[in-house]
């Protein structure tokens, strides 16, 4: 009898025991993409040719992982990252694209909601930067006017097979208007900094947006503060 | 945009991420739903009321009464209010402007609106500005990916009816021919079997027995095969399974970052479906009969230090839809979950014949208040009825981290709207994993030479 009872608690425990943890996962596991807990959201698209890396590049900054191997990416992916910038709690969604031309209708629809693009290319593949241009020309196309892109020339840690100098990199980012990094996702060069730097354009660029657009917000009750003038905004400073 | 280019497990792929997005993007309108609520709230207590006199010189935040010379305030240049000096926020160098348009400007960061503006300046809003590209698609593929991944369905005699087929498996073994032959064999033998069956096929009798008595058809209706798969998913919340899935769920995600926290929420799902009574698992899979989703349903939430529970005063819904169009009935009564644990369930009773019900009962979750946070309050609606399956009303979602409780908004009553089931992330979750389920099941009956 004493045995049985003793089972009993015993499985009982144990299923306690099981319950608990499988609530402790998931509350571990929902953590990053259901936290609430912060300021401002940003979506960050990925684009460029086939095997220039986005993927490795989304990975070391969100996982801080890299493989070598190449598999190529399937339509649409993404990955979320909050990161503490200016005081602010910002959660990144970041879209990582497939490079391929067959899956371009899927990823185009993801460009009109995207603030920020990282348009990638390969150093040691001259194709890959040669056909910058006509990404950028899509990004024009399908994405808002206030696009801001930032210009990633990836590998940079194979030296030895460089075919795309980063003066010519940095040459045509001027040309179209880009902030320019080279990097390497392998090495952990610069991944961080593209990502924070493309943070900081797009939190200018919010400010910029309300402070240009607040008469327009507000312009319905425009009309009072005209009759209220004679209150010029230094006043209280008089006494 | 469409993915008919794409082969099924591409898209299925796809969909997938859809599918993430979509939970993502769940989690963020609640999170904006709850800052617009605060702003509402701020300028309630900004505005100044009709039924007050106020003088020419009062600060329009804080009412107070503003001098000639001294302290005269000035003109917010946002609004156009004269605002005191107490009740501004420096926006910048030399700018500044009064607390709520200051706040108003913080919401529209805060929740995109900037760029929804921005984009909206290239891309005039046709519909809805928060829907998507990915779902609209979920929404087009959403019905059809289920479709692919059921088993052998006739494609060319969809108008086929149901009572028909069931004669043909009458004699088929459950469990283990494909999971279409299951749900038709269960139901030609639905005379046959007896009260005591095991809960899982009693609960798929009892649904295929009402759905017939209703006049659906099995495979007519595209729009119906989905909560057709929500049948089969109670099926796949049989306690032996969980093994395969979680393996199926491994293989599945090649260590992606997301396969660990799916399988999480699955396991949390499954935890508390076990301490549940047979009845709200399967309700709580999308095995319910819906109708459309109207009405409000009044709740007060407050946290009693004392005893340390969550206290949900139920008080009363209106204008709900009757649970029984057919005969204007509607005996509704409330369940309230704290997600997204689910394995606490408290319940009011039953009123009857009501489309308006009075409760005014007090649900309570003995729940420490700092675990409050992150956590959500789940209060369905439903109409009971003795025999049938419960029929869903609506529900509502309330955001309870813990901060709410301190601006003392939530205790008092509040009508909330109630929304459709669709709005629930966590029911999004298990419907995606019962289609997952249901492939291996299908890999499995094909070997057997179904």
């Amino acid at each position: 009898m004493v045995n049985i009872i003793d089972h009993l608690i015993q499985v009982f425990l144990l299923r306690f025991l099981c319950l608990q943890m499988a609530s402790a996962t998931a509350t571990y596991g929902q953590k990053e993409s259901s936290d609430q807990n912060f300021d401002y959201m940003f979506k960050i698209l990925i684009i460029g040719n086939s095997s220039v890396g986005k993927t490795s590049f989304l990975f070391r900054y969100a996982d801080d992982s890299f493989t070598p191997a190449f598999v190529s990416t399937v339509g649409i992916d993404f990955k979320v990252k909050t990161i503490y910038r200016n005081d602010k709690r910002i959660k990144l969604q970041i879209w990582d694209t497939a490079g391929q031309e067959r899956y371009r209708t899927i990823t185009t629809a993801y460009y009109r909601g995207a603030m920020g693009f990282i348009l990638m290319y390969d150093i040691t593949n001259e194709e890959s930067f040669n056909a910058v241009q006509d990404w950028s020309t899509q990004i024009k196309t399908y994405s808002w006017d206030n696009a801001q892109v930032l210009l990633v020339g990836n590998k940079c840690d194979m030296e030895d097979e460089r075919v795309v100098s980063g003066e010519r990199g940095r040459q045509l980012s001027e040309h179209l208007g880009f902030e320019f990094f080279e990097a390497s996702a392998k090495d952990n060069i610069n991944v961080k900094q593209t990502f924070e730097r493309l943070v900081d354009i797009i939190c200018e660029k919010m400010s910029e947006s309300l402070d240009a657009g607040d008469p327009a917000v507000t312009g319905a009750k425009q009309g009072p503060q005209l009759t209220e003038q004679p209150a010029p905004p230094h006043q209280d400073c008089a006494c | 945009m469409d993915l008919s280019l794409l082969q099924a497990l591409e898209r299925e792929r796809v969909l997938e991420v859809l599918r993430r997005d979509k939970q993502l993007r769940t989690i963020e309108e609640d999170r904006i739903r709850r800052m617009k609520y605060e702003l509402q709230d701020l300028r309630r207590k900004g505005a100044k009321s009709y039924t007050r006199q106020y003088g020419e010189r009062t600060c329009a935040r804080c009412q107070r009464p503003l001098g000639k010379f001294w302290n005269s305030g000035s003109v917010c240049r946002g609004c156009s209010h004269r605002i005191c000096r107490r009740c501004r926020v420096s926006v910048g160098a030399a700018e500044w402007k009064c607390t709520v348009c200051h706040a108003y400007r913080e919401v529209k960061f805060r929740s995109g609106e900037w760029f929804l503006e921005e984009k909206a300046k290239k891309f005039p809003v046709t519909a809805d500005k928060y829907e998507t590209v990915g779902e609209r698609l979920l929404k087009t593929y959403g019905v059809l990916s289920h479709i692919s991944v059921v088993p052998p369905t006739p494609p060319p005699h969809m108008e086929y009816p149901f009572l028909s087929r069931s004669g043909d498996f009458k004699n088929s073994k459950p469990f283990t021919k494909s999971m279409e032959d299951l749900m038709v064999s269960f139901t030609s033998h639905i005379r046959k079997m007896s009260n005591s069956q095991n809960d899982v096929r009693e609960d798929l009798l009892k649904v295929n027995n009402y759905r017939r008595g209703s006049d659906f058809h099995f495979c007519t209706q595209k729009s119906l095969s989905d909560t057709d798969i929500n049948k089969c998913k109670n099926l796949v919340k049989v306690p032996s399974l969980p093994n395969l899935f979680k393996k199926s769920k491994d293989s599945d995600h090649e260590g992606s970052s997301t396969g660990a926290e799916e399988e999480a929420s699955y396991s949390s799902e499954y935890s508390g479906g076990k301490r549940g009574s047979s009845s709200s698992i399967s309700t709580d899979c999308g095995l319910f009969e819906s109708v459309t989703v109207a009405g409000e349903l009044e709740l007060a939430v407050a946290y009693n230090n004392n005893t340390s529970s969550l206290e949900i005063t139920v008080g009363a819904c209106r204008n709900l839809t009757y649970g029984n169009a057919k005969k204007k009935k509607c005996n509704p009564y409330v369940k309230a979950y704290v997600l997204p644990e689910k394995n606490s369930k408290l319940k009011t009773s039953v009123k009857k014949n009501t489309t308006n019900p009075v409760y005014n009962e007090v649900l309570k979750f003995h729940i420490e208040r700092h675990l409050l946070y992150g956590k959500r309050l789940q209060a369905c609606v439903w109409h009971s009825r003795s025999l049938n399956r419960k029929v869903f009303l609506g529900e509502v979602l309330i955001p309870l981290d813990a901060w709410r409780f301190e601006d003392k908004a939530l205790e008092s009553f509040h009508w909330y709207p109630l929304c459709a089931k669709a709005e629930s992330p966590d029911g999004g979750a298990v419907e995606q994993e019962g289609g997952e389920m249901l492939l291996r099941i299908k890999f499995s009956s094909n070997n057997q030479g179904v």
